[in-house]
């Protein structure tokens, strides 16, 4: 009887454990990472007793939780991605309800040009004048107000760049510590504890939604991560903390570096780390730069057409708008004391692009920021600069070899867009100069005049311009010149332009245009700059500028709103067949829970009928 | 396949939330009335509505600058008609001034009115406009454009104030005083007739013209020439440099035309042999000189005579040369108030489809926003239906 004993004891013993471990279940069903445990039993080997093999009960054999490391592996890389399309969802949604909101760049540029219209009608009028200005205001402040906020959200993105590198380190940190801890359980008791496993698991998961890592299993039961190209953050029980570094040409700007101090920035994708760096590379400075673009083509267009005009003073329109060049950062690692000044030349083949100047030793090579060459011509004096991509840069000092210069074409423009002109009286409605046919003309020729130069000092004097041939011109009487029909005639800073043929005999006469409070043909010009084409080889005037920056800030809008869906999904099945394996459902324990009750009941039975049997045994001796 | 319990309530609720997102983005649209409320909503509509947005006030701003442009072309209307209304009382003045019934006094009474007129005249000459501009100034409206006082010199410039009223085109909306009152031809536009001081006879020279601008053997040159009565019935028209060019026959009963050139001259009375008209080409007076010279003619002492009939004939010449500018002046300003209201309906027209255009990109569709908005409310409603009949249904229930 006494096999019966513990055959039966062996039984309660398999019972107890198996609703320990359903309690154990039940009782982290709502606990993260948490895997299911399964008891497995085996039975014991039988004896060998009167010619039979005779069982002997029941033994637990293990106490495994319920995994599968192909599915924990889609996990961690669905939560990677989630990681990445969540923050940068949330980050687009929140450029995008800055370009919706009242910050409207075409409503500005449209009520500005408007004003300028209505001074057009009423040039003279000191109210229609003055409006101009303060539009031209209001204006300036949309430009600044519209960039500010694309900083502020340069400053956010900044901060949560250093928030979640420390959260990384963090982590990795701790899933360091449990690496050595399965690894000095698993040595001694030959099993790894299961609940340490989750524990590390859903560390790991929660840091592959920060960054894109790769995961490496070990044979002790630690695991290696990766992040990057190869750049450790965990190996063993030892974790390798990532860092933040002022970027080389920017000190204001953070690049993340690993531990041995090199910058990997470029190298981390997904996660929220790698959406910060993806945002702020691929839509916050474009935008921001896009904006710029728009800027120095708004200043650098109404200024020129300003200086084609006089103001109620009669002297040449000045400028009414300042706007920032290029913005030149030396390396910080430059050895020489090479310089580099660069300005913009032609915004018609200006880019969106920023590029780097490095010297080699012998020369200087321009690249843009994606490592593509860019070709240049002139030799960096001040008289023959490198030209490339509108820009003009002439360089300076003595440079080291491998020094280099990072030059931005647009970046700070929109947030330097200012208006320099207080004086509504100095907006240039007028022309400054006037040109008479003389009335006995026979020829066709129209003239039409422009300002080369309004600073030249003979600027204002009387001229005349007598053709004695249609090909053949003097100017007050001068030597005779050659007339080439469609090139301008230059002289004193003015330029005069005929539209036909002129005659011989023909004159016109240039005079200054005094006391013109009426006029309003450069006003009428003004006007028509909204809808002038500058940038990209004239196809591109201001407002179109603005609504492509507005398209792309949307596009990057749709595809993260779309891409936060697609990995939504992907993550919800991820997890679905991840939790099929190690989720807990609690019929299921239930339905555990009554059987290994009912074995044990059944066990208990098995002991209670071994004592019987004892009992009448007794009995049957007593009575002898 | 097996489920985990947390896992499937996780699901469900997000179900829920994901109906909530969609029941938010919906109410949004249809509050506002907008299907894009922010450009990741439609990338490439956010920019096609800033476009025609900007369209809209570009056209907007063209229906501004022609309600300037017409109030502007209306002063001028308003003003040239009383421009004409002096200038007709100016001609029957005039006409009543050569009557021949006519006596000193009576002609220095008429004078004197043609003085008030002429201040009245340039008083028009000198309008301005509600914001003090002198509308006939050119570009230079800072400044009366003539002198009330003296001689009656154009102070102003060539310049016309233009308006942009379309997408390249421009009207413009004043004109030059020189234009309107001081550039006019003198005569019949071509020449002048002049009767020589010495004129002892009492030939008067009326109506002329260039009848035959190709008239052969040789046309009108636009020189300058003298006809010279060799007898009270003959006549030698002498060029220049004083070489006969042409002879004729007059009869001084009946009057009669001299025709050379081209040109033609009516003639009346009876010339005295030595007797001379002048005839030369025409130039610029303006019409206040005109005036002036009426009324310096008609204050001339012991009147009457063929000689005050020779100056008033031409003044009155160069008084009809003033009032034809005027009036085509006035044809003009009524041509570009034409062509402002032609192009005002176009840009209404244009307005009109921009804003439908803008309404097609960016205007919520109701009936289809609401549908939606239902089928995403039963969807709710059923995501938690579903969770709350989930919650009852377990084992655990029943094991007790």
């Amino acid at each position: 009887m006494a096999d019966m004993l513990s055959t039966g004891v062996s039984g309660l013993l398999a019972a107890q454990v198996g609703m320990g471990t359903v309690s154990h279940n039940v009782a982290n069903v709502n606990t993260a990472g948490y895997s299911r445990q399964l008891v497995s039993f085996g039975a014991r080997a039988p004896e060998w007793q009167g010619g039979f093999y005779i069982g002997t009960g029941v033994d637990t054999m293990a106490v495994q939780r319920a995994y599968s490391q192909f599915l924990n592996n889609s996990l961690w890389s669905a939560a990677a991605g989630q990681g990445r399309a969540d923050t940068m969802a949330s980050l687009t949604t929140q450029i995008n309800s800055q370009v919706s909101g009242s910050t409207n760049l075409q409503t500005a540029l449209d009520s500005f040009y408007g004003a300028v219209q209505d001074m057009a009608n009423a040039p003279a009028d000191a109210a229609s004048r003055q409006a101009v200005l303060a539009r031209a205001g209001a204006l300036a402040s949309t430009f600044t107000s519209l960039s500010g906020q694309f900083s502020q959200l340069a400053g956010q993105v900044k901060q949560q760049l250093g928030e979640t590198v420390d959260s990384i380190n963090s982590d990795s940190a701790a899933i360091a510590k449990l690496n050595g801890l399965i690894r000095t359980a698993a040595g001694n008791n030959g099993m790894p504890p299961a609940d340490l496993l989750d524990q590390r698991d859903a560390l790991v998961k929660k840091l592959a939604g920060e960054v894109g890592i790769s995961v490496v299993p070990q044979t002790d039961n630690t695991l290696n991560i990766y992040v990057g190209n190869g750049q450790a953050l965990v190996t063993n029980a030892e974790a390798h903390a990532l860092g933040t570094a002022p970027n080389q040409y920017d000190a204001t700007r953070v690049d993340i570096v690993g531990s041995g101090g090199s910058v990997i920035s470029g190298r981390i994708g997904g996660g929220t780390l790698g959406a910060l760096l993806d945002f702020r590379g691929n839509v916050l400075d474009p935008a921001q730069t896009q904006l710029g673009r728009a800027a120095q083509a708004m200043a650098a267009t109404f200024n020129a057409q300003q200086a084609q005009g006089a103001d109620l003073q009669g002297a040449i329109g000045g400028p009414m708008f300042s706007v920032a060049g290029p913005v030149v950062q030396a390396a910080s690692g430059n050895g020489g004391s090479g310089t580099l000044d660069a300005t913009i030349t032609d915004l018609g083949t200006l880019t969106g692009k920023d590029y780097v100047l490095r010297y080699d030793g012998s020369a200087w090579a321009l690249q843009d920021t994606s490592g593509a060459s860019v070709a240049m011509t002139g030799t960096g004096t001040a008289g023959d600069p490198f030209r490339a991509a509108g820009l003009s840069l002439v360089v300076g000092g003595a440079a080291a070899p491998g020094d280099s210069f990072r030059v931005q074409p647009s970046r700070n423009a929109a947030s330097s867009f200012a208006v320099v002109m207080s004086d509504p009286n100095k907006v240039a409605a007028a022309a400054p100069l006037t040109v008479s046919p003389a009335s006995t003309n026979s020829g066709a020729a129209i003239p039409g005049f422009g300002v080369a130069d309004g600073s030249n000092p003979a600027f204002f004097s009387p001229s005349s311009v007598v053709f004695s041939s249609p090909t053949s011109y003097s100017i007050d009487g001068g030597p005779a010149q050659v007339y080439t029909p469609g090139t301008p005639i230059t002289h004193n800073g003015w330029s005069l332009k005929l539209d036909g043929a002129p005659a011989a005999g023909d004159a016109f006469s240039i005079a200054a245009n005094t006391n013109a409070r009426g006029d309003n043909s450069n006003a009428l010009a003004l006007g028509k700059v909204a809808n002038q084409g500058v940038l990209d080889g004239g196809a591109t005037n201001v407002g179109r500028a603005y609504s492509q920056m507005v398209t792309q800030i949307g596009s990057a809008g749709a595809v993260a709103s779309a891409d936060q869906t697609t990995q939504q999904a992907v993550f919800n099945q991820a997890m679905t067949a991840q939790q099929s394996v190690s989720g807990v459902n609690l019929d299921e324990e239930a339905a555990n829970l009554v059987r290994y009750q009912q074995a044990y009941q059944a066990s208990a039975q098995v002991i209670s009928t071994a004592s019987t049997l004892f009992q009448s045994l007794l009995t049957a001796v007593q009575s002898v | 396949m097996r489920v985990s319990t947390v896992w499937m309530q996780q699901q469900s609720l997000n179900t829920m939330l994901d109906r909530q997102s969609n029941i938010a983005t919906l109410n949004q649209q249809l509050s506002t009335g907008k299907r894009i409320t922010q450009p990741s909503d439609d990338p490439v509509g956010a920019a096609r509505a800033l476009d025609l947005g900007h369209q809209i006030a570009d056209t907007a701003q063209y229906q501004r600058n022609i309600t300037a442009a017409n109030a502007r072309l209306s002063l001028e209307d308003q003003s040239l008609g009383n421009v004409t209304n002096v200038l007709q009382r100016v001609r029957t003045l005039v006409l009543q001034a050569v009557n021949g019934s006519q006596s000193d006094a009576t002609r220095g009474d008429i004078a004197a009115e043609l003085v008030q007129l002429r201040q009245q005249l340039l008083g028009q000459a000198n309008s301005q406009d509600s914001q003090g501009e002198y509308i006939y100034a050119g570009n230079r409206t800072g400044s009366a454009p003539f002198a009330t006082q003296g001689a009656t010199t154009y102070m102003g410039d060539e310049g016309q104030r233009m308006v942009a009223a379309g997408a390249g085109l421009q009207v413009a909306t004043g004109d030059p005083g020189s234009a309107v009152f001081a550039n006019i031809p003198t005569g019949n536009g071509t020449f002048t007739v002049s009767a020589g001081a010495t004129n002892a006879g009492s030939v008067v020279a009326g109506a002329t013209s260039v009848s035959d601008p190709s008239a052969s053997p040789s046309a009108w040159d636009g020189g300058g020439y003298s006809i010279v009565f060799t007898a009270a019935d003959a006549y030698e028209v002498r060029d220049a440099g004083n070489v006969v060019v042409d002879t004729g026959s007059y009869d001084p009963a009946h009057g009669g035309t001299i025709t050379f050139r081209g040109a033609q001259l009516a003639l009346t009375g009876t010339p005295v042999a030595g007797d001379s008209l002048a005839i030369a080409p025409s130039t610029n007076q303006d019409v206040f000189s005109t005036l002036q010279n009426l009324v310096t003619t008609l204050q001339m002492p012991n009147g009457g005579g063929a000689d005050m009939q020779n100056a008033m004939n031409a003044q009155l010449m160069n008084l009809d040369q003033a009032m034809g500018n005027v009036t085509r002046t006035r044809g003009l300003v009524g041509a570009r108030m034409n062509t402002l209201d032609q192009q005002q309906g176009l840009n209404n027209d244009l307005t009109l489809q921009y804003k439908s255009s803008l309404s097609d990109v960016q205007d919520v569709n109701y009936y289809d926003a609401v549908s939606q908005l239902n089928a995403q409310t039963t969807a709710l409603q059923a995501a938690q239906l579903t969770f709350s009949k989930m919650q009852t249904s377990k084992l655990f229930d029943y094991l007790r």
